[in-house]
């Protein structure tokens, strides 16, 4: 590190609220130049918000921020890429429907005022693609485009405008292992060609492969700067939790990236011998007629968890929609507990026991606007159970909810809350509640702890561990390969919606479940 | 950003919920009579920019339905459309779907009330009577069920079908009370009047409000317990509340987005039935007036409270009967009143955000 | 006169008002601000534009007039929307029921009631020296009054303003997705905020130029539904600036294909004559939702904190 020079960003005592909210309380932060920083913690560790800041999405309470030394006041995003940061998000902020290179030059000034040229645009992009090994085809348009590409035209983005300090939140999250290596040689790149990188991540072994040195950050403060020369994964993983990391709890630790999966002891395994579920020839289309997966055998055993590796886009959408009767079945069977289910509307699958916990809790897990209460009936609301004299009995249902809200620890001032105004790990424990009220013979979870806190994502681990106890069948689909690995008794690697390859617990090895979820591996079915 | 903080939930202890409960409903009450005062103040300061006197204006606005019987029986007579066009478009509204169709709905319901009434004049009342105001239902159903049609199938936006059924519509009532049935001497296109025993007896002494008002607080019980505590009056809600949510447990979205279309038409139809019926005994041009927006108005100021409606009405049907003798009496143009209902409307948003502010988000 | 050329020669500023109030809706639309107090705008814009201009003695002024009157309805949608973010149809019909009020506040008390409803000088037709006396093209395409050739001229300048310029690129961008834009440093709130300001602005001299073309009358229903089917014409239009000039000719024919089937008398009760724009619109809009794109952000406001977006 030069002393000399002033550090390439300092944030000193930055907060943010949130109303009642603390998000960020009172953040340091120094990166130096040429260097990626890593940006550590767990989900609701206040990174992202950080970076948000900084970049001008949100408007700090309080504290300063100084760019080469110089104190700057960050009030949109205009002024941070004047300022020369750029960001690329965790969900890419792009005009699906314009190209690469439209969207790359947006709200530049670009030549041509009056009459839009883009042949000079063209030209410093495929400059700047070569230079830092990030290929694209500058006139594809970005929505036919798959998810490791328009992840390198949100890079491209922020190159394009002279970016010095360039932010990358959860970059990998989509990525295959070797796309994952891909970028961390473009990172290098652009370290050697004078920038700075700020890597917000929460996977320790990410951050000790790229990460000169690296910020943990825990509960909305910054904990801890570390040179990567002065720590290992065991350290980083102590202080990213606060230091309690027991034994019993290596699993989750795995599944959170702080430790590698494969070490990970087989502990008790609640696996039967009955089938609980079983799907033949499975075809199903996408939303626009396309026929996503193409033909899908799967067998799930009471108590097994089976786990779907796969980049987001090769089926799993349609997949778990359709096992969850929700998404119409073009060809196949799909059985569950002996009973073929396909071609029965979406209200029989749920009163014979399959919950779906989808990917998106807020899109389609809830009601926003109608309280906790309404939101556990919704779904059994023609079941007996919930009516009286053949109308809903709201009392009885009300009494049911605050049982749930203690039962599954939901923080809320009562039933009559709106789902809405709870927090990402509330929403999910309504959802599971809702899932488990009905003693489910299947359950689907599909992202289930995407953005959860720490104290969430381990509730849902152990309630996926109640539920196998009971004999229930999960089917996990993953965006989190850690996850995907740590949690199921057998990992099946998905692309173009077929099968690509198939692992039992304790033989399965993440590179190779990258490159066959990437159609390079072999299948080994 | 991923929403991860938990939010400190406000320490409210479960037993201080009594009190809790006033709290509550002086936030949903507050905003309402703050409202309607500024949309007044506002209206008074036009008033005076117009050189007239306020005061005088808003006293015979306020006062006119309860000083003699007559105001009293024309405002509950004006309450039953206006209420029953607001139900048209609050039921609809539950799903989602906004229903801008109305008039159009009650003025084919009205035809189809006037045809029976007067192709089977000679029927007792016992039948003649529920017939008519079945067929005046079944005939706004019907004609909404065209833009429900288009919906489900096409994904037509009910926005627009609705609203391009109103100007159909008023062609269809001009063929039928100019070449079908056309009453010469009426001077204005307007039918033959309807049997006797297709009108609704009336209630009281000189004038008496029809009996269509008391049919009206029955339904009014009727929507209330099928919104709160049917199956599919909670499905509607959801799919309202959350169409992706609500296909993915279970609930047959689009079929019940176009139900509601469906019933919000037949609450509209049986409404121009119920005009045919008791006030009119006929069907003439116009007489949809503009029960269209009244019943927007009520149905977005009751914000999906199926209980608040009635109630809104109410309040509308005062202001709309006052309209005329403030024209009358104090020359302040009758469309001042729409004016401050619009106000009041544009408050009452406002003030969810001086709420949200106040609470403390 | 053929029969064609005078179908054409009328359809040319029956398409005006469905030209500018439909450009007015695509502009603020493609910024993702639905505007749907279209109807009451022009009802607005027809009797400001009526009177001022009955007081003023200048038609241009009653032009400019309405555009103020319904671009100040505009700022109320805008700020509402995009500062308070408030809901946009909800907005949008308070702002129809106003309008509809201020434009028969304002006609009763101007004129008040009168047996002989005072009337108004229709606009002059220029034709263009040379185009207009090109034989068929020129008197069907160049001999209109001056609104005639602005609104075409508004509509060709919209288009290149979107498709041809740095800005309208980004400005498009807003309607697909504004935190993009916001991330870019682009905008969003001032973009919609001009945008519906000039949008209604144009839907109010759509409804000024109805008086001034046809009778130089103000009636009460002159306006007729064509608030509401320049929006369907939006969608009809894929909310494209070039496209919706197609579908204002075919919306504009209709008019006119009624209006002289009435007149000519042809065996069949002439309300369903007149039912035909309606019907033609309810089946067009079948295939508008089938095959039209919309902006991906209409109708929905923006919130750059909201943490649930994106």
């Amino acid at each position: 590190m030069t002393t000399q020079q002033p550090p390439r960003l300092e944030m000193r005592r930055v907060v943010k609220t949130f109303g009642p909210v603390v998000a960020l309380d009172s953040v340091d932060l120094v990166v130096a130049r040429n260097e990626v920083h890593g940006l550590l913690g767990g989900n609701g560790a206040g990174k992202t918000t950080l970076m948000n800041v900084l970049y001008g999405l949100y408007r700090p309470n309080s504290g300063e921020v100084l760019l080469d030394g110089e104190p700057v006041t960050v009030g949109s995003p205009r002024d941070a890429i004047d300022a020369g940061v750029g960001m690329v998000h965790q969900t890419f902020l792009q005009v699906d429907n314009y190209t690469v290179t439209e969207n790359i030059v947006l709200g530049t000034d670009v030549s041509g005022a009056l009459r839009l040229d883009l042949d000079e645009a063209r030209k410093r992009i495929r400059e700047l693609s070569t230079r830092f090994g990030l290929s694209v085809d500058p006139d594809a348009v970005v929505e036919d485009l798959p998810v490791g590409v328009r992840q390198r035209v949100e890079i491209l983005k922020a190159l394009y405008r002279g970016a010095r300090l360039l932010i990358l939140d959860e970059p990998t999250t989509n990525l295959t292992p070797q796309e994952v290596d891909d970028l961390f040689g473009s990172m290098r790149a652009m370290v050697d060609d004078g920038m700075s990188v700020v890597l917000i991540t929460h996977k320790i072994r990410e951050t000790l492969g790229v990460c000169d040195r690296m910020t943990v950050m825990r509960d909305g403060r910054s904990v801890e700067t570390i040179e990567r020369s002065d720590t290992d994964a065991d350290h980083l993983a102590d202080v990213m939790v606060g230091g309690t990391t027991g034994p019993g709890e290596l699993i989750d630790a795995a599944a959170l990236g702080a430790v590698d999966a494969e070490e990970v002891e087989v502990t008790v395994s609640s696996v039967r011998d009955a089938v609980g579920v079983s799907v033949q020839g499975l075809v199903v289309n996408n939303d626009q007629g396309h026929e996503l997966v193409p033909g899908f055998d799967l067998e799930i055993r009471e108590g097994e968890i089976v786990g779907i590796a796969g980049v987001a886009g090769n089926g799993q959408v349609e997949l778990a929609e359709a096992l969850a009767g929700v998404r119409a079945v073009r060809a196949g069977s799909v059985e569950v507990g002996g009973r073929s289910m396909c071609g029965r509307p979406a209200s029989a699958w749920l009163d014979h026991g399959v919950a779906y916990v989808p990917e998106d809790r807020h899109r389609d897990g809830i009601l926003p606007t109608a309280s906790i209460t309404e939101n556990l009936v919704l779904g059994s609301q023609r079941s007996p159970g919930v009516r009286r004299h053949g109308l809903l009995d709201w009392g009885a249902a009300k009494q049911r909810a605050v049982e749930a809200i203690e039962q599954f620890s939901i923080r809320a001032n009562g039933p009559a809350t709106p789902a809405g105004d709870l927090s990402g790990g509330n929403i999910q424990r309504v959802i599971l509640a809702r899932a488990f009220a009905r003693r489910p013979r299947m359950l689907i979870l599909h992202n289930p702890t995407r953005g959860l806190d720490l104290g969430s994502t381990r509730f849902v681990y152990d309630q996926v561990r109640v539920a196998t106890d009971a004999g229930c069948a999960i089917l996990l689909l993953s965006e989190d390969l850690d996850e995907v690995i740590a949690m199921s008794d057998r990992v099946i690697a998905l692309f173009k919606g077929s099968r690509a390859g198939e692992w039992q617990k304790g033989t399965v090895d993440a590179y190779e479940v990258g490159r066959s979820m990437t159609g390079l591996g072999e299948a080994r079915v | 950003m991923s929403e991860t903080i938990s939010p400190a939930p406000s320490a409210a202890p479960p037993d201080a919920e009594p009190s809790n409960r006033v709290v509550e409903a002086l936030w949903l009450l507050v905003p309402y009579v703050v409202s309607v005062v500024l949309a007044f103040v506002v209206g008074g300061l036009i008033i005076l920019a117009l050189g007239q006197d306020p005061v005088a204006a808003f006293e015979s606005v306020l006062t006119t339905s309860f000083n003699t019987r007559f105001g009293t029986v024309e405002t509950l007579h004006k309450w039953v459309p206006i209420l029953l066009c607001a139900y048209a478009f609050a039921i609809p509204l539950a799903t989602g779907k906004f229903n801008i169709g109305s008039e159009g709905q009650l003025l084919v319901g009205a035809t189809g009330g006037v045809a029976l009434g007067i192709l089977w004049s000679d029927l007792p009342m016992v039948i003649l009577l529920p017939c008519v105001l079945v067929a005046g239902a079944l005939a706004g159903a019907l004609w909404a069920g065209i833009a429900a049609f288009l919906m489900v199938k096409f994904n037509v936006n009910e926005i627009l079908s609705t609203v391009v059924l109103n100007f159909i519509s008023f062609q269809v009532i001009d063929y039928v009370a100019s070449q079908v049935w056309p009453d010469r001497g009426a001077g204005h296109p307007a039918t033959t009047p309807v049997g006797d025993g297709a009108l609704l007896p009336g209630i009281g002494d000189t004038p008496p409000f029809h009996s269509g008002v008391l049919l009206t607080l029955v339904l009014v019980v009727v929507i209330a317990v099928f919104m709160r505590r049917t199956a599919t009056g909670f499905e509607m809600r959801a799919v309202g509340a959350n169409l992706r949510a609500a296909q993915v447990h279970g609930i047959k979205t689009s079929r019940l987005a176009g139900a509601g279309l469906v019933v919000g038409g037949a609450v509209a139809g049986l409404a121009g039935s119920i005009e045919v019926a008791g006030v009119h005994g006929k069907m003439l041009e116009g007489m949809q007036s503009n029960f269209l927006i009244l019943g927007i108005i009520v149905g977005l100021m009751a914000r999906g409270s199926m209980l608040a409606l009635p109630v809104v009405a109410f309040g509308i049907a005062v202001l709309e009967v006052g309209a005329g003798s403030m024209q009358r009496t104090a020359q302040v143009p009758v469309e001042m009143v729409l004016i401050i209902e619009a106000l009041i409307l544009l408050f009452l948003l406002l003030s969810d955000i001086v709420r949200t502010k106040l609470r403390g988000r | 006169m053929g029969e064609i050329t005078e179908f054409l020669t009328l359809m040319i500023p029956a398409m005006v008002p469905f030209l500018l109030a439909a450009q007015g809706t695509v502009l603020s639309g493609r910024a993702g601000v639905f505007n749907v107090s279209q109807e009451g705008l022009m009802v607005l814009g027809a009797a400001i534009g009526f009177l001022v201009s009955f007081k003023v003695g200048s038609n241009t002024v009653g032009l400019f007039a309405a555009f103020a009157a319904a671009a100040l309805f505009g700022l109320v949608l805008a700020y509402m929307t995009t500062q308070l973010r408030l809901d946009q149809f909800v907005v949008g019909l308070a702002l129809y029921f106003a309008a509809l009020g201020a434009a028969g506040l304002l006609y009763r008390e101007v004129i008040g009631v009168t047996m002989a409803p005072p009337l108004i000088p229709t606009l002059d037709d220029y034709p263009i020296p040379l185009l207009s006396e090109i034989p068929f093209l020129g008197e069907v395409l160049f001999d209109h009054d001056l609104v005639v050739y602005a609104a075409f001229l508004i509509s060709a300048g919209i288009y290149w303003f979107m498709y041809k310029t740095r800005s309208g690129l980004a400005f498009r961008s807003i309607g697909e997705n504004p935190k993009a834009a916001d991330s870019l440093g682009i905008n969003v709130t001032w973009a919609r905020t001009w945008s519906t300001v000039v949008g209604s602005g144009l839907v109010g001299v759509a409804g000024a130029y109805l008086p001034m073309v046809y009778t130089g009358l103000y009636t009460e229903g002159m306006v007729a539904g064509r608030g509401w089917l320049v929006i369907a014409l939006a969608f009809l239009g894929g909310w494209r600036p070039h496209l919706v000039v197609a579908g204002a000719a075919f919306f504009a024919g209709m008019e006119v294909l009624a209006l002289r089937a009435q007149v000519a008398g042809i065996g069949i009760p002439h309300q369903f004559v007149l039912m035909l724009p309606y019907v033609a619109t309810l089946l067009v809009m079948v295939f508008a939702f089938r095959w039209a794109r919309q902006p991906a952000f209409l109708g929905r406001n923006y919130d750059r904190e909201s943490r649930l977006v994106g």
